[in-house]
């Protein structure tokens, strides 16, 4: 195992030549690195293909650079921009907050076993603690799972904690009163629990309420560090600042006072009568509007004293007081003030710019990277450079929402059922087990937080492993996403077809006038992730004429927007009956990026048939299979796309993925889903395992005989259709299809339908064969 | 498939009343906590569990120890001064002998230095304090100070070989001190014509009272108010920074290794603890001299230093109840029993050898020992009634939180017991000719069984690269924890997919029928 250890970012991800790229580097066992830029050609190194090919790229780039180990602060929390130090200077206080905590020891199963072979330490909750000086307050979770509130003079530390544990996935008022005077302390535990917004019902609730007073023996000192929400401040020499003591769930509403609230004033708070008056009440249901909401938590007592969030801390989650029937905050924001923290959170590394690289003018659109290496280690460095005066008729639409989505993907480690839905057992390299161990730069949309909720966030300003050129990932043996992508890049550019990419953030943004650029557009093997921009620009480009290749699986699949001060950052969550490696909770299905409703294409009116003929049907991960042609391909208005082929030739009976080029995930057509009725079935694949079964949206009422060897569902269809004015759409519902392109260098089947369908797509005015818009009359 | 009926499982009622109390406190009503003066402690150790079996908030008491000394210390106080005045006198050697041992304890438990110079130090400051009071008319008060002055200096030289030598060797050192002290003082020629003793001491029994009732009692008073004392000592070292320090470092050479790694400066803790119970001992000591109000040299001696040890033994090493509890009971045996005459030895040596026979840490942790043997016996029964992750039982459900799970074991036995009868070397040879892809029911099921089993110990390939470009596979199992790597199972290498995929198949069937 290498003891050299080099990661980094570019930033943006994306851009035009022309544009700056900054790298962000972090090394450890080395202090130079070696470096080039190149562009990426192929990545899979798969003996079957053309292995890996890369360009070198004779840029005025420094050879060397240099470089150190960066820190990263994992966990969500928010700052409190106080400025008159008024959070520090308190005498008499009271601090309370409603808090749902998510990962607590006391899951009313009272074993202390247990607590020790967790091994989790304290969560902070809010206050000014700071570890290193022992100086400041703080109200939050020991590590026992008490709720404790604890003060420290800088060198004595003293606490009061509630005499019962605090639980998991139940809302409680929690509070502290502090006067200064006599040095006493109490401190409250009290469920609010409801029928709607814990884990259990009010018919079997148990008394948690714990009031606990003491005499605490100092005073907490200044601790001159920002009130934190979510965790406390530390220090170490090698690393500087930083924030530990994470805490796990949701907070909701916490305020201060600046005097000691009676009993009876914080029973009232659960009957919504707030004490009179606060010196700091972040109102946390505050800020949204039909859009989503912001990062700031805004206070909205008398000192203005807003918190920021880091790391995204969620928004547009149910709050201590929800009810269950508003299931959006669109419907009443008040019942939306929780805001969900979790400790190993990650938007942006925040790593300083170690070099910087800006593409030349002329320079070619396409997939480069920055390659550094040392002794023995080497790092590529992906970014995508997209043209300031797009000439080419062909774009590549790399699928950047789908590999944001996918990064740094832990679940084939993690999930126990990874195995089943692969039908295979997992092939795993020293790379992945190494990135495994150091779980370091945050996790994937495929993943769990430590507390056990989905993670809906992603973002590009870390670095993400499975976003390489040589990457075979995710457990399987063959490249997923961007390193299967490139297969595609390869084969156009050994065929010599003049294309510049594209990606999802530039339609994203940019809308139709991105595609319009372009005579077709082709879309990659996974593009999974997608927003309503996309798909309007995509379908107002295919209505205006534009011709469009989908060569992937399960495509225009989950509702994606990118956060709204950040397009590093995207936003998903995953419910209805989609594939989905978490479910939202009950009312939070809503995005806070972007204020739409979450979920699948299909449950909001727009399942991917309906755009591009085909839509996710099945998936397996044990073996492909081949295409065979189906009659109407013999259509003249069609036939065209087959020359050069058999009648009765197999297609894609080989392929660096799984030896077919229908597999992995494939997609069907389906009028009933909105393929378009003027849509011919070219080709369908057969022959499927037992191990693709029919998706767990296909499914109303389950029943035995649903996999691949007995329901005519599992099946790849390649459809075609003319859209408006000389439009088109070709599509292969099949990841596999593009990494069957290198197989027998290009030349094979598979490159012949696409040159033919590609020679016709660049070319003006109408397709071939749309004149016979007439069907068969009995002539034979 | 059939389910047979598991003929072997007896299912035995479980679930019993609370045997302790417990408290259910009031709701909502506010808990008004006091502390120890000067401290953050609190009197007693509550502890704050939910009952969910009766939905209830409950308190349970979780040191139950302060109770039983304070039970124990208050017997002593008020039985004593009603006793004759033989029993009040030997009621107060075992409030001196309690002293010496809890002394000791901090010694050789909290510190860990096998020292047996503890009457040495104790008899050279008692000496001292009585020359000082004999010869050198220093007032009786004052030979508290010269006392510990003297346990302090005598001490501080005794620490210094500790650091060097270990264990028996140490020990042995400390006898051989103890014994010269001894020849010293019977070759003084000043002392001879007492035997080596000093005696008419003052002390804090007026003359006329000594040996009198009166005299007993203010002894007696005197002697408990040592024992407090030397439990406050205690107390101070073993559960605060110095004892917390050394506990760190106890258990083995690794700990110390590891205390010392991150910074714990044990052995400097260690000189500490000896230095200052050697003071207090020196303390005793003076206290010894004016109870007696003489000192003689049989304090040097093997056999008194012999009936501590065996306190020591009985009690429990280690702990500051042992100390007090082993002293009870030889004082009883030793100075109550004297009418027995020299069997009442062979008695103690019968309840030594019975204790260290039986109770591995004294009478006072036969209580755990008795609650460790119970678990193994109770787990060996389970055992015995139960196949390897086979039914549960009423005893083990109780200790599942999740009852799904106990569901889970009773299937999962039915459905590998089912899949072994499909297991025939046709099937093994049908998944090496075509480890993926479509296979008969009978694979599949199979196959379905082994792919959807929990991830800890689950198996997976790893694929290393050769340095010939060619793929070598690797099998490897899951750890099941977060971020924890995968173990390597063996070190076989297959060069061809198909091969390792078959590896893995043939694994999972061995576990499944050795399960």
């Amino acid at each position: 195992m290498t003891n050299t250890r080099i990661f980094g970012y570019s930033n943006p991800l994306y851009g035009k030549n022309g544009d700056k790229f900054d790298f962000h580097i972090s090394a450890e066992g080395t202090k130079e690195v070696k470096s080039e830029i190149v562009r990426l050609i192929h990545g899979d190194e798969n003996p079957e293909g053309p292995g890996f090919v890369e360009e070198k790229i004779n840029s005025n780039f420094q050879k060397n650079i240099q470089v150190e180990r960066q820190y990263t602060q994992l966990g969500s929390y928010a700052v409190v921009k106080d400025d008159k130090d008024i959070l520090h200077n308190l005498n008499d206080f009271s601090i309370y907050a409603f808090v749902y905590p998510t990962m607590t020891f006391g899951n009313r199963f009272n074993s202390e076993e247990k607590l020790k072979s967790s091994g989790k330490g304290r969560q902070t909750i809010l206050g000014t603690w700071s570890v290193t000086d022992n100086k400041g307050y703080g109200l939050g979770i020991n590590n026992e799972g008490h709720l404790e509130f604890w003060i420290g003079n800088g060198k004595v530390i003293d606490q009061i904690k509630c005499e019962v544990p605090i639980v998991s996935n139940f809302w409680f008022l929690v509070a502290v009163t502090f006067n200064s005077e006599t040095k006493k302390a109490t401190i409250y535990q009290i469920g609010a629990q409801n029928q709607w917004n814990s884990l259990e019902g009010t018919h079997v609730e148990i008394d948690f309420n714990s009031i606990v007073s003491e005499k605490l023996s100092i005073l907490p000192e200044k601790s001159d560090k920002p009130f934190l929400f979510a965790g406390s401040h530390e220090r170490n020499d090698d690393r500087g600042d930083f924030i530990s003591l994470l805490y796990n769930g949701k907070i909701d509403t916490p305020s201060v006072t600046d005097y000691v609230l009676s009993k009876e004033e914080i029973f009232n708070i659960l009957e919504n009568q707030k004490p009179k008056k606060h010196i700091a009440i972040w109102d946390t249901s505050y800020g949204y509007d039909e859009n989503g909401i912001d990062d700031i938590i805004f206070d909205v007592g008398p000192n203005k004293m807003n918190a920021l969030g880091y790391n995204r801390p969620i928004r547009a989650m149910t709050g201590w007081n929800w009810k269950g029937k508003d299931d959006c905050f669109r419907l009443d924001n008040k019942q939306y003030g929780g805001i969900s923290f979790h400790d190993d959170a990650l938007i942006d590394c925040n790593w300083s710019v170690t070099s910087s690289w800006t593409p030349d003018k002329n320079a070619k659109s396409g997939v480069y990277a920055l390659k550094i290496s040392s002794k023995d280690k080497e790092e590529y460095i992906p970014f995508f450079v997209t043209p300031k005066n797009p000439k080419a008729k062909i774009a590549v639409q790399m699928s950047t929402f789908t590999y944001l989505a996918y990064a740094n993907l832990a679940l084939y480690f993690d999930g126990s059922i990874t195995q089943a839905i692969y039908g295979m057992t997992p092939i795993i390299s020293d790379e992945d087990i190494e990135l495994y161990k150091l779980s370091e730069f945050g996790l994937s949309t495929y993943d769990h937080h430590n507390d056990g909720e989905g993670v809906c966030f992603s973002s590009w300003k870390r670095p993400i492993m499975n976003m390489r050129p040589k990457f075979r990932g995710g457990g399987v043996s063959f490249p997923w996403a961007f390193p299967a992508d490139l297969s595609l890049l390869w084969w156009l550019e050994n065929e010599n077809y003049d294309f510049e990419i594209i990606t999802d953030h530039d339609v994203h943004f940019g809308g139709v006038k991105v595609l319009k650029n372009y005579k077709t557009v082709i879309n990659v093997t996974h593009p999974e992730y997608y927003s309503t921009e996309m798909l309007d620009a995509t379908e107002e480009y295919l209505r205006d004429g534009g011709r469009f290749l989908y060569l992937g699986g399960n495509g225009y699949y989950w509702v994606t927007a990118t956060c709204r001060n950040d397009p590093s950052c995207i936003e998903v969550r995953k419910l209805d009956a989609g594939s989905r490696a978490w479910e939202a909770k009950a009312g939070e299905c809503y995005l806070m990026s972007s204020g739409e409703r979450s979920g699948v294409w299909r449950s909001r009116g727009r399942a991917p048939q309906k755009l591009m003929g085909v839509g996710f049907t099945a998936e397996g991960m044990d073996r492909s299979e081949p295409f065979e042609r189906m009659p109407d391909s013999f259509h003249k208005r069609v036939s065209w796309i087959f020359e050069g082929i058999g009648d009765n030739e197999i297609i894609g009976d080989f392929g660096l993925a799984l030896g077919g080029a229908a597999g992995v995930e494939i997609d069907r057509y389906d009028l009933s889903l909105g393929t378009p009725i003027n849509s011919k079935l070219l080709a369908s694949s057969y022959g499927h395992s037992d191990n693709y079964p029919l998706v767990s949206e296909e499914i109303t009422f389950n029943f035995p005989g649903r996999g691949g060897t007995q329901d005519p569902n599992v099946r790849s269809d390649i459809v075609f259709f003319n859209t408006l004015n000389n439009g088109a759409v070709f599509s292969v519902g099949s990841i596999a299809w593009s990494q069957a392109l290198p197989c027998f260098g290009g030349k094979n089947n598979v490159g012949q339908i696409m040159k033919n369908v590609l020679n016709a797509f660049i070319k003006d005015g109408p397709l071939p064969g749309s004149q016979y818009i007439g069907d068969e009359k009995h002539w034979r | 498939m059939t389910i047979q009926e598991n003929k072997k499982s007896t299912f035995y009622k479980v679930g019993r009343r609370h045997f302790e109390y417990r408290i259910i406190p009031k709701v909502n009503n506010v808990w008004n906590r006091t502390r120890f003066p000067f401290t953050k402690r609190h009197f007693l150790k509550w502890r704050g569990v939910y009952n969910i079996n009766g939905l209830k908030r409950e308190r349970l008491l979780k040191d139950k120890m302060p109770l039983w000394w304070l039970i124990g210390l208050s017997l002593v106080l008020f039985v004593t001064p009603n006793l004759s005045p033989q029993l009040i006198g030997v009621s107060s050697i075992f409030c001196i002998y309690s002293s010496i041992n809890i002394l000791w304890t901090l010694i050789v438990g909290t510190a860990g230095i096998f020292s047996f110079a503890t009457l040495a130090v104790l008899g050279v400051s008692g000496y001292i304090a009585a020359a000082a009071n004999v010869y050198m008319d220093i007032p009786w008060p004052y030979m508290f100070l010269i006392g510990a002055f003297t346990g302090f200096i005598f001490g501080t030289i005794l620490a210094a070989p500790s650091t060097r030598l270990d264990g028996l060797y140490y020990a042995l050192l400390t006898i051989g001190i103890a014994e010269i002290c001894r020849v010293f003082v019977l070759q003084l020629r000043v002392l001879a014509p007492q035997n080596g003793s000093i005696t008419k001491v003052d002390s804090f029994i007026p003359d006329k009272y000594f040996l009198q009732p009166e005299g007993m009692i203010i002894g007696f008073y005197a002697s408990f108010l040592l024992l407090l004392f030397c439990l406050l000592i205690w107390r101070l070292i073993n559960s605060e920074r110095l004892g917390l320090l050394l506990r760190t470092a106890k258990n083995s050479r690794e700990d110390e290794a590891f205390a010392e790694a991150i910074g714990i400066d044990f052995r400097r803790a260690r000189l500490w603890v000896f230095i200052i119970s050697s003071s207090a001992l020196g303390f005793v000591g003076a206290f010894y001299a004016m109870y007696f109000k003489s000192i003689s040299p049989t304090i040097f001696s093997i056999d008194q230093l012999m009936i501590l040890f065996a306190m020591m033994v009985i009690g429990g090493i280690g702990r500051a109840e042992g100390a007090v509890v082993g002293a009870a009971i030889v004082t009883f045996i030793d100075k109550g029993l004297i009418e027995l005459g020299p069997i009442r030895i062979i008695i103690i040596a019968i309840i030594m050898l019975v204790v260290t026979i039986f109770a591995r840490e004294g009478i006072t942790g036969a209580r755990k020992q008795f609650r460790i043997f119970r678990l193994r016996k109770s787990g060996e029964r389970r055992a015995l009634r139960t196949e390897k992750n086979g039914e549960v039982m009423p005893e083990e459900a109780t200790e599942i939180f999740d009852k799904q799970e106990i569901y889970y074991r009773r299937f999962n036995k039915r459905l590998r017991d089912n899949l072994k009868k499909i297991i025939t070397p046709e099937l093994i040879e049908e998944h090496k000719k075509n480890p993926t892809g479509n296979h008969s029911d009978s694979l599949a099921r199979v196959l379905n069984f082994f792919r959807r089993a929990d991830t800890a110990d689950k198996y997976a390939l790893k694929k290393i690269k050769k340095t010939n470009s060619k793929n070598v596979y690797q099998v490897i199992a899951f750890s099941g924890i977060k971020t924890h790597p995968p173990r390597i199972v063996d070190d076989k290498e297959y060069s061809e997919l198909s091969e390792a995929l078959h590896a893995v198949f043939i694994l999972r069937v061995n576990d499944l029928l050795e399960s």
